[in-house]
């Protein structure tokens, strides 16, 4: 018989009551910060008459690692910093970020430096943080109160929590019923994710049974058929086959297919590009349409774009055709999920589903600041390159490189809580009124839901809660069911490696849609 | 001061240039604001005879000091018209109605003649609008072709001109029309066609709207800010106008250059978008200004908008000056009509006093004791002494104060600030203030410790409870508020509620269950123990005792209540523990007591529970507050809380967790009941499974089935709650406070001690969850009674997990509701309130709003003030008969 006493203890105890902050930030420093470093790997500038046969000038970089945290004092001095002098002297508990850049010049390649890049905020008792892996005894020792649970930062003195966020599932068929203009209209919906880019592309059927796909950048909506047109699905045929087989879709299928005008790959790019640029030249159309159906229609299925890979490359085109078909494809089974609503064969989704959330922890949070501080760090190096370079200086990475771009990019959100994506109250001020708080306020989710409506649905406890969210604990007031607690046996899993799995599922018989 | 003046009409106009140039008391020419020195630019925006913001120095204009100078404004010369955005859509209607070359409205005579007043009637003259006049027209006095205009957001306007080309075909081409243009083309307008049109052109020429001259607000509008170090932050309106000015000035500059016309037209479309971001930053089509940090600047209309404007923020409503607020606690003391204050807002708060002669001397010993009040025993002082030339002096205790000689210096017609003391009156508010009795007058009484006392019958008015809840007081200042306060807003004369007419005050939870406890069956009291009971009332003569035994006397328990009583009350009515029985046997023996017989004021028969003393019911304080007025009712009131307490002290009352056990016997009864219950929801789900399941009319088979399992559940349930109301009688707490109405009800009881019931999400059993299933723990398609959340167990023997869970389910739906009814019903009240507000009932009994527009010709159709009605019909017939006849009608 297990005693269920040293169980339940392991779940109250210290180290495991703020457990998945601190995974999902090891998590991240360890492999998706070097992830997000991949994806841009390259650092373009647009130099030209540098040295004797007009080379271009690039930056490679290679691989990131993070040292332990520091602090440099007024006479240049370097410590050790540990959380208790940080809380005191009002410092931000961060570690040097430390990347290796390679500087091309066309086929002179120079020798591989390692700058630090900037200074990322460590959570107290994560692996970066110089707490772990310190007794009760050391800790006490650095002036640390023992039963703390860590998982937040010190950012300028103070302690910050990262609040879990809790969204819908992206890259998943949602289907739901809408008003419009008093009718009532089919729906499916994809929130669709790829590298902290998150678009909405929504599918409707109208009474006439017309479909129309409409997502972000585009104004309005597109008719179902020419845009699979436009994606390479040339045919009837093709289209129908991506979309049902079934007879009742068939009948909705004519429709629709009588109603399209593109009948070539060719009239569905110039439709598109019509739409997105009006006025414009043909030439700029298609140009415009390609770029829009690439990055913006379905960002999630360009996985298969090697990322190094951008448009205007060699390989690039060979690749976006195929990806091109899979999102038509997808946009098949989207129409597909929206017909099945329509005949019944398929109910509403019910958004309050857990399966339906996903959440966003500390490390997912960290990751897309900074991508986007990476982001800006890598335009200001090309920037300063550029500028060197029109001043006939020596190029080198280390001047090159100015480190408080991304730190102050990293700390900024996480002292104020307006985080990239224009939320607000991401990071809040730990609520040190008690020990009890102190768990409560790591274990917290929030809903991005507004707090001024109603939302019934979304405020009731939801029987997939068990086990998960606490069913008491939640605010009286606006936020009465928007904001909930982790339940005390709650295990989050992170993500797999979708490469991994799609080996898997290759490996038993499957019909690939992509030429390979 | 000057004698008070009525006011007669208020007008509104547009400034004419020549308006601001004699207002004005500096050009302002500069952009900058501060030199090095600190001092500001002479003839730039903080020009010191535009007022004083700083303490210390004085206004050039009116030479007056930093709190008094109201400040001044100056003008700035616009080296081109700018339109003011506020008025695009007049400039609009206007360009639209009147002739581009003649200015004349493009109507011909007899078309005017149509819209003209009536010979007789001057007022029925119509303005004519922007539909009446037919597109493409010719105008009919210069016969001009006239062209569409349109308007392009935020300020630009455009005529698309139709010509004749060479080619001989019909070009449309679009002209803007500059400000200039504009301006021109208002200008032309005559006065009479204004007039028609429905504008004064007396005060509002249509060419001001094009503004050539911008007045510059006062520095007192746009103050500075000290920042802490050291610096001086400029108002966002300052920042504005440093943007016009320069731009005003490079345009000034480039105009004498002779610089090209696109650069003109481009320094004027960016003079014309300083402007009008500078009155109104929000305007659709155009980018807000920012500052530096990226925040929209708040400009003139972000100052009059919302919530926080000027006139929902700082007119409608503002902070002031004598107001207190804290915590409150109970204190059952008191009397209804006053409040317990603590002894030190007691001290900070005042009352202003005029000395006269007959109290020169009083007012003498006022201010020598001065403002230090140490204990509640202390005599009440004096904090402030005002001279009449208006100087504030300031009374400071102690050896070293001037408390002696500003005693001496006192003479009629000044002005003390005295200390509040006892019997004071205040007014005293809780928020949300829903209805008029959320505000209510009370006398003072000064006491120790840090919250408002207030006694518990006077709660429900104000919504309030104890649970960490904090009121506000107000002190009124002059002797007119002071009787205001006291004549018409105080407790008594709210007793009852404008809403149904009955007593809004009253006994609540322990008052109705003491008095229950008290008056029902008949009972017998010793003399100590009939003066333990009557100890805190006004009781003054012991009456003739009710039997007496073994030479002991014996008062009745009827006999304590009906010492309250004034002598003339005549009731007969059911109360509130009355059990509905069949055949009701309240003529010859009512077993539970509950015909209520009071005859002259004596209690014949039955109990007095909630349906006689409770808050909202309270038939006895409604006859009583009709015959004697409010005094005695509130004496009454007073009275009954302190009798029903001292009953309950007599009896004790308490509530533990072997009040909700029962007998073997029962549990065992229980059980059956809900086994049989369940087993034949089994059935139904079985019968429907089968398809023999018989649908409702208009119902499909699964709801039909839902049905019929709730109601089975739910009688199951009230099986239950029977069986343990049988096994309790009147010594359980609960059932007590049941009966009575004092709190709770017998679900409750049942809920505690019998089961629970099932739970439910907007009206229906716990559907959500799992595919085809609530929770993993059930098969799916289980339909039973436990798989969708009916739970069997009590309170008291405990949930299971899934029980437990449907129940925060059921619960949650509960919190969810109430916190988002708040929000609502307070949107809705707000609208209510200002549709509402201007109605009056005018001195010939119709109600009226503005401008003497008559809504009802009689109030409420029938002239009665509820308030003052009986439950809402204008004569109590049933109360007069009572009282004549002396016996049940």
């Amino acid at each position: 018989m297990i005693d269920r006493s040293v169980l339940s203890g392991a779940y109250f105890s210290q180290e495991h009551v703020a457990r998945h902050q601190l995974d999902s930030y090891n998590n991240f420093v360890q492999f998706n910060l070097q992830k997000v470093v991949d994806e841009q790997r390259i650092v373009e500038t647009e130099i030209v008459n540098r040295g004797k046969n007009q080379e271009a000038v690039w930056v490679e970089l290679g691989k990131i690692r993070v040292e332990k945290p520091i602090v440099r004092e007024a006479d240049g001095s370097q410590s050790k910093l540990y959380p208790a002098e940080a809380r005191l002297r009002n410092l931000s508990y961060a570690a040097p970020m430390i990347l290796e850049m390679t500087l091309h010049q066309g086929d002179k390649v120079y020798p591989v430096q390692e700058t630090t890049i900037g200074q990322l905020p460590v959570m107290i008792g994560s692996q970066v943080c110089n707490l772990c892996g310190l007794s009760q005894q050391e800790r006490t020792e650095q002036g640390e109160d023992p039963s703390d649970p860590g998982g937040y930062f010190i950012v300028n003195g103070t302690e910050r929590v990262l609040m879990t966020l809790e969204d819908l599932a992206s890259n998943k068929i949602m289907t739901e019923f809408t008003e419009r203009y008093n009718e009532q209209i089919h729906v499916s919906k994809v929130f669709s994710q790829f590298r902290g880019y998150r678009a909405l592309v929504v599918v409707e059927k109208n009474k006439k049974n017309l479909l129309d796909v409409s997502f972000p950048s585009v104004a309005g909506h597109l008719r179902f058929a020419d845009l699979m047109r436009a994606l390479g699905l040339e045919s009837d045929e093709e289209i129908v086959s991506a979309v049902s087989l079934s007879e009742d879709v068939l009948t909705y299928m004519m429709q629709n297919l009588e109603e399209s005008e593109c009948a070539t790959v060719e009239e569905g790019v110039m439709y598109v590009g019509k739409k997105l640029a009006p006025n414009q030249t043909k030439d700029y159309q298609r140009k415009r349409a390609e770029f829009v159906l690439d990055s913006y229609l379905l960002p999630h299925l360009n996985y298969a774009i090697p990322g190094s890979l951008k448009p205007g490359d060699e390989g690039y085109e060979v690749y976006a055709k195929d990806v091109r078909i899979a999102k038509a494809e997808f946009l098949g089974r989207m129409a597909e999920a929206c017909f099945d609503l329509a005949l019944n064969k398929r109910r509403i989704d019910d958004k309050d589903h857990y399966s339906n959330k996903r959440l966003k922890l500390a490390g997912d949070l960290m990751e897309d600041l900074f991508r986007i501080s990476l982001n800006r760090l890598t335009r200001d190096v090309k920037y300063q390159l550029e500028r060197a370079s029109m001043r006939h200086r020596e190029l080198a990475i280390g001047t090159v490189v100015r480190a408080d771009v991304l730190t102050e990019r990293l700390i900024h959100p996480l002292a104020t809580g307006n985080w990239v994506g224009g939320r607000t109250g991401v990071s809040q001020l730990m609520d040190r009124v008690d020990h009890m708080s102190v768990i409560s306020h790591l274990r917290r989710v929030i809903s991005p839901l507004s707090r001024s409506q109603p939302h019934f649905e979304a405020r009731d406890l939801h029987p997939t809660q068990w086990g998960r969210i606490c069913p008491s604990e939640t605010p009286e007031g606006p936020n009465c069911g928007l904001v909930k607690n982790f339940a005390q046996l709650v295990e989050i899993s992170k993500g797999t490696d979708e490469d991994q799995v799609l080996r898997i599922i290759q490996g038993m018989k499957i019909q690939p849609i992509r030429s390979e | 001061m000057t004698s008070p003046k009525r006011i007669g009409k208020i007008e509104f106009g547009i400034l004419s240039p020549k308006a601001i140039r004699d207002m004005s008391v500096c050009k302002v020419i500069w952009p900058d604001t501060y030199d090095d020195d600190g001092f500001p630019y002479p003839k730039g925006l903080m020009d010191p005879s535009l007022g004083v913001i700083d303490p210390g120095l004085r206004c050039k204009t009116c030479g007056q000091k930093q709190g008094d100078c109201p400040g001044h404004f100056g003008h700035i010369d616009l080296a081109k018209p700018v339109i003011h955005v506020g008025y695009t859509r007049l400039i609009r209607k206007l360009l639209r109605v009147t002739c581009r070359d003649c200015g004349r409205l493009l109507l011909d005579k007899e078309e005017i003649e149509r819209f003209s007043a009536l010979e007789d009637d001057p007022y029925s003259a119509e303005t004519i609008g922007e539909k009446d006049i037919k597109k493409e027209r010719i105008c009919p006095y210069c016969g001009d072709q006239q062209f569409k205009i349109n308007f392009e957001k935020p300020t630009s306007f455009v005529e698309i001109v139709t010509e004749m080309g060479e080619d001989g075909k019909v070009h449309k081409s679009e002209r803007k029309l500059t400000s200039a243009d504009i301006r021109e083309r208002l200008e032309k307008i005559p006065d009479d066609d204004l007039r028609l049109l429905g504008i004064d052109p007396e005060v509002a020429r249509p060419e001001w709207t094009v503004l050539t001259v911008l007045p510059v607000p006062p520095v007192t509008v746009r103050p500075s800010i000290i920042l802490e170090n050291g610096q001086r932050s400029e108002d966002d309106l300052t920042h504005k106008l440093v943007d016009i000015i320069r731009i005003n000035q490079r345009f000034k500059e480039n105009q004498d250059a002779g610089a090209p016309q696109l650069i003109i037209e481009d320094l004027w479309e960016l003079l014309q978008y300083h402007v009008t971001t500078y009155l109104d930053n929000e305007v659709a089509g155009c980018p807000p200004a920012r500052h530096r940090s990226g925040r929209p600047l708040k400009t003139l209309s972000q100052r009059l908008k919302g919530k926080d404007g000027r006139f929902r923020g700082s007119l409608s409503g503002k902070r002031v000056n004598f107001s207190a607020r804290t915590v409150i606690s109970p204190d059952p003391n008191l009397s209804i009509g006053e409040v317990g204050i603590p002894l030190a807002i007691a001290n900070e708060m005042s009352v202003p006093v005029r000395v006269t002669k007959q109290n020169l001397e009083d007012m003498r010993v006022l201010i020598r004791i001065g403002p230090h009040r140490p204990t509640l025993r202390d005599p009440c002082g004096a904090n402030y002494v005002n001279r009449p030339d208006g100087r504030r002096i300031r009374l400071i205790a102690g050896e070293e104060g001037n408390c002696d000689t500003v005693a001496e210096m006192i003479e009629p017609g000044w002005k003390i600030d005295r200390q509040l003391r006892d019997g004071d009156i205040v007014l005293f508010n809780r928020q949300p203030s829903l209805h008029r009795m959320s505000i209510m007058s009370h006398h003072i009484k000064v006491m120790n410790g840090r919250t408002f006392r207030l006694n518990p019958a006077v709660c429900p008015p104000y919504n309030a409870d104890f649970d960490g809840d904090e009121m506000n007081l107000h002190v009124p200042q002059t002797e007119e508020a002071r009787a205001e306060a006291e004549l018409l807003v105080a407790v008594q004369e709210n007793i009852l509620s404008p809403r149904f007419g009955g007593p809004i005050i009253g006994g609540l939870h322990d008052h109705i269950s003491g008095i229950f406890l008290l008056t029902n069956q008949l009972k017998w009291y010793t003399k100590s123990e009939f003066l333990y009971l009557l100890k805190y009332t006004e009781m003054e003569h012991l009456p003739e005792p009710g039997k007496v035994e073994n030479g002991i006397p014996y008062w009745s328990n009827k006999q304590a209540f009906s010492m309250i009583l004034p002598k003339d009350v005549n009731m007969f009515y059911k109360a509130t523990c009355c059990r509905n029985c069949d055949p009701c046997t309240k003529n010859t023996f009512c077993p539970n007591d509950a015909f209520v017989r009071i005859v002259d004021g004596e209690l014949i028969s039955g109990t007095i529970d909630k349906k006689s003393v409770g808050a909202m019911d309270g038939a006895i304080l409604n006859r009583i507050i009709r015959l004697h007025g409010t005094q005695r009712a509130k004496e009454y009131i007073d009275d009954l809380t302190k009798l029903s307490i001292r009953a309950i002290m007599l009896y004790g009352f308490s509530y533990g967790i072997n009040d909700t056990d029962l007998g073997k016997e029962e549990y065992k009864q229980i059980r059956d009941v809900l086994d049989t219950a369940e087993r034949d929801v089994a059935n139904r789900i079985n019968i429907f499974e089968q398809g023999h399941l018989e649908p409702m009319p208009g119902r499909t088979p699964e709801e039909t089935l839902e049905m019929q399992v709730m109601k089975e559940l739910g009688k199951a349930r009230d099986r239950t709650g029977d069986i343990a109301s049988r096994h309790l009688g009147f010594e359980n707490s609960a059932v007590v406070m049941a009966v009575s109405g004092a709190r709770g009800s017998m679900l409750n009881i049942a809920q505690m001690a019998g089961c629970i019931g099932q739970q439910a999400v907007r009206g229906e059993r716990i559907v959500r969850g799992y595919e085809d299933r609530t929770l993993p723990h059930f098969k799916r398609g289980d339909k039973g009674a436990d798989a969708h959340g009916f739970v069997r167990n009590s309170y008291k023997s405990g949930l299971n997990p899934t029980e437990f869970f449907f129940h925060a389910i059921g619960g949650r739906e509960g919190l969810v509701d109430t916190a988002v009814r708040t929000s609502q019903s307070g949107y809705l009240q707000r609208r209510m309130i200002n549709a509402l507000q201007d109605l009056k009932v005018a001195y010939d009994g119709t109600v009226r709003s503005t401008g003497g527009k008559i809504i009802q010709f009689v109030y409420g159709e029938d002239g009665t003030d509820p308030a003052k009605s009986a439950s809402g019909l204008p004569v109590d017939v049933k109360g007069i008969a009572e009282s004549v006849l002396k016996e049940e009608i």
